[in-house]
């Protein structure tokens, strides 16, 4: 296809960049290795909610679950590893678990063909009982060492695991999107569920994957979590799912489905966390933030709305030159 | 010699232009204040284009419109509306849960202070379908009403409005025979009471019956405007066809027809929709199924194809019975539907031509997990080459192309799937002449090949040019089943409305 000179990727890059120049120009610090770190760090957990919430969101569906199952998987996952499990198994275990709870959304979505909103909405107050329920609302406490230097150490000096794995589910996201049946069903399903059925596709199985994928992104931010602070509370992650959304949409994934690219979510989840981390390094106070995260959620949306203004002005351009090539006029009366 | 009639509508020198379909070339004519005026053409030819400038729907367009002498460019339909130009659709949507009244002065309620009044609104209404001699009341929750009803409701609405002009079109696609005969009373009542009538009926017996003067619309140009008293049928079909024969559905080939049985069913039905319908279709065959609105033809091809879940009755494709549960296991089956309705059934608007060809059987172009798009493209420019696909462009946004590029599209997805079995529901909606002819190559294309094809359409020249056997539907039965030997119109619709019994029956 033609490269695009105004992609959503470019247009974010150039936000970040931006938002960059203007904070370290009020406060160097910020242009400090240290700080561009943090910013990174800051993304993950939002980052891997948001690449997972992705999905859903181009079959134009939602899962206000995620936050919950978070909690859900910080809380087993914290307990078993407390009991002495294998950090590796307890790990695997977690990501199961992420998924089977995707599963039963997807399966409330497409077996009881309840509205996805309606579903994860139920599943978002279950879930978060059962998180409760299995601590008896007490949090897990004393993380293992082991665990917590596998998810939270670096790599190598100054570049920890965690941002890795953030960049790698993305790159396999992405993957998923452009390159597999399955990413190709998800933005059919998005764009028209009647037509892509009667393409014989399987829209129950792919919809069942895609909160699946959801789930396991809840699963790895959870786990993350738990390494970090070495211990989980079953009140974690509580509206999560709301900054993960504002992520998908300042990358551009339309609520209305067919539309979404994982690099430009996670690069929406770095620009979120750019003005946070940027906003406390130059002295704003807190509350503004908000305020400050409101506007870029609109100011993104609305740059969509114009760019797609512009796309279809250029379309018609285009065709009318088409038109008078291929379709001469005829003689009128 | 001077004109004494008073013009209520000119169209002067108006072009429309869709991506890829000149719509409408210069055309221009008038209307004349309190007449029924007939707008002829087949599909395409531009009729809706036209109209759906007078009524504020298209609003970009070159050339003028003139209401009562002066030029009017209406902003969207309200604004027409407002302007006396009403519209009756073909379906008509009201809204179940209100009632007629409610419906009637929808978005222009009478107030009482800051209140609906809810008792003028049923006196203003009331009185309308006094006048309409309808038998119902205003007070009547629109969700009871029946086809014909819910048109007069239709009409009361433009009445309320103060319409000047109303245009109908196709307005007797789904109604019986006396209510089409009420409709046509009414009509000349409107007409004596000064209004004047847009006609739009690809039945050409109604435009005798009522019309006074009519227009014919070719290919988007203006062919001519007369006295319907002064034509005979013939003349006006000459003038609606044109010398372009190759638009018309002509087999070049025939006898095609193999040995095997690809597809039986027997006794399908879905209880309350369709029952007991049976029939077989041999390799390289086209098999016609004809029938008026509400004679459940598509339901039953969706219920083979696996979108409609089936109370009884047994498939078999190529001798062995399959229980198809879904159109995915359909597709696996080798069968591939084109919906009836291409935009919202059969293509995705976000997909580019590649994506969209590819979609029915992605696994052709996936190695290891991963889908390459160069294959899809390559995929989809053999097909571009196969059906003539205008712009030529994979990468192209299916849902800019025109509506027969669209069509072309999706048969297509059949084709890269390599089904065995198409059914093709009214293939040429919506469709201009020139791809129609394409398409129809493609169908006698598919044949050469060994495929078979089961073609749905309201169009009964297709079923009738393009059909091997004719299966003619009536309210979810199957009346009769014709082999295609020299039949013509009037033999497959009276099957079809059910005369032929009926009459042989009074007498």
């Amino acid at each position: 296809m033609k490269a695009k000179l105004f992609s959503r990727e470019a247009s974010l890059i150039f936000a970040i960049i931006m938002m960059v120049i203007i904070f370290s120009a009020i406060e160097p610090i910020y242009l400090s290795g240290g700080n561009l770190l943090d910013i990174f760090d800051q993304t993950v957990i939002n980052g891997l909610l948001a690449i997972g919430i992705t999905y859903a969101i181009i079959t134009g569906g939602i899962d206000l679950s995620i936050g919950s199952i978070f909690a859900v998987v910080i809380v087993i996952t914290g307990d078993l590893l407390v009991r002495g499990m294998n950090p590796v198994f307890a790990i695997a275990i977690g990501m199961g678990l992420g998924f089977v709870l995707g599963v039963v959304n997807g399966l409330l979505i497409t077996k009881l063909k309840l509205q996805p909103f309606i579903a994860t909405l139920g599943t978002m107050s279950a879930y978060r009982g059962i998180a409760y329920i299995y601590t008896g609302g007490w949090p897990v406490l004393d993380i293992p060492d082991n665990f917590r230097s596998m998810l939270a150490g670096d790599v190598v000096k100054d570049v920890p695991v965690s941002v890795i794995i953030l960049i790698a589910f993305t790159i396999v996201s992405h993957i998923v999107l452009k390159y597999t049946k399955l990413g190709t069903y998800i933005f059919a399903i998005g764009g028209n569920e009647e037509a892509t059925k009667l393409s014989g596709v399987n829209v129950d199985r792919t919809k069942i994957l895609t909160y699946a994928l959801c789930g396991v992104g809840a699963a790895l931010a959870g786990m993350i979590l738990l390494a970090r602070l070495g211990s989980g509370e079953p009140a974690t992650g509580q509206g999560y799912e709301l900054n993960a959304i504002a992520a998908a949409a300042i990358g551009g994934a339309s609520l209305a489905g067919g539309k979404g690219n994982m690099i430009a979510t996670l690069l929406g989840a770095i620009l979120l966390s750019a003005l946070k981390v940027g906003l406390v390094v130059v002295g704003v106070d807190s509350f503004w933030q908000y305020i400050a995260t409101g506007a870029i959620i609109v100011v993104a949306a609305y740059s969509e709305v114009i760019q797609d203004k512009f796309k279809k002005l250029r379309v018609v351009k285009n065709k009318n030159n088409n038109k008078n090539t291929n379709y001469p006029k005829s003689v009128g009366m | 010699m001077k004109d004494q009639v008073e013009k209520i509508i000119k169209f002067q020198h108006v072009s429309k232009v869709f991506p890829g379909v000149r719509a409408l070339n210069n055309v221009s004519f008038d209307i004349q204040k309190g007449e029924i005026h007939a707008l002829l053409g087949e599909n395409g030819a531009g009729k809706s284009t036209l109209l759906n400038i007078l009524h504020g729907v298209l609003t970009e367009y070159d050339g003028e419109v003139h209401l009562n002498n002066q030029i009017v460019k209406f902003k969207n339909a309200n604004d027409a509306i407002h302007h006396g130009i009403s519209k009756v659709h073909q379906e008509v949507s009201l809204i179940p849960e209100l009632t007629v009244g409610q419906n009637i002065v929808l978005g222009y309620e009478p107030k009482k202070g800051m209140l609906i009044d809810n008792k003028s609104i049923h006196e203003k209404a009331n009185e309308i379908l006094a006048k309409l001699r309808c038998n119902f009341k205003s007070e009547d929750k629109a969700g009871t009403l029946s086809t014909g009803e819910m048109q007069m409701v239709a009409i009361a609405k433009a009445l309320y409005h103060k319409a000047e002009v109303i245009s109908f079109d196709e307005p007797t696609a789904s109604l019986s025979k006396s209510e089409t005969d009420s409709l046509f009373e009414i009509i000349n009542e409107l007409k004596q009471n000064g209004i004047t009538i847009l006609y739009v009926s690809h039945r050409l017996e109604e435009i005798f019956e009522i019309c006074d003067r009519a227009t014919v619309l070719r290919d988007g140009t203006f062919i001519e405007s007369f006295h319907v008293k002064d034509v005979s049928k013939e003349q006006l079909i000459r003038k609606m066809v044109g010398r372009d024969v190759s638009s018309f559905a002509v087999r070049n080939k025939k006898g095609m027809i193999g040995e095997e049985t690809v597809l039986e069913v027997k006794g399908l039905t879905i209880n309350n929709v369709f029952e007991d319908i049976s029939f077989h279709l041999k390799k390289g065959e086209i098999l016609g199924f004809f029938g008026l609105v509400g004679s459940k033809r598509t339901d039953v091809i969706r219920t083979i194809f696996g979108a409609e879940k089936k109370s009884t009755g047994t498939i078999l494709l190529n001798g062995n019975e399959v229980d198809i549960k879904s159109s995915q296991q359909a597709v696996k089956l080798g069968l591939g539907l084109v919906p009836e309705n291409r935009k919202t059934q059969g293509f995705l608007k976000f997909f580019n031509n590649a994506d969209n060809i590819a979609l029915t059987k992605l696994e052709k172009f996936t190695k290891f997990g991963l889908i390459s798009h160069k294959k899809k493209t390559e995929n989809c420019e053999t097909y571009i080459n196969e059906i003539n696909l205008r712009p030529a462009n994979p990468h192209y946004l299916t849902n800019e192309l025109s509506g027969g590029n669209q069509q072309k599209v999706v048969i297509s997805k059949w084709l890269s799937s390599d089904a065995s079995i198409l059914f093709l529901d009214e293939p040429t909606k919506g469709v201009d002449v020139g791809a129609k002819a394409e398409i129809y190559r493609v169908m006698e294309g598919l044949l050469e090949k060994g495929k078979s094809i089961i073609i749905v359409s309201s169009e009964l020249p297709e079923v009738l040019g393009m059909s091997d056997r004719i299966i003619v539907m009536r309210e979810g039965r199957k009346v009769i089943e014709l082999k295609n030997n020299g039949l013509n119109e009037e033999d497959v619709l009276q099957y079809a409305m059910g005369v032929t019994k009926n009459e042989s029956q009074v007498i």
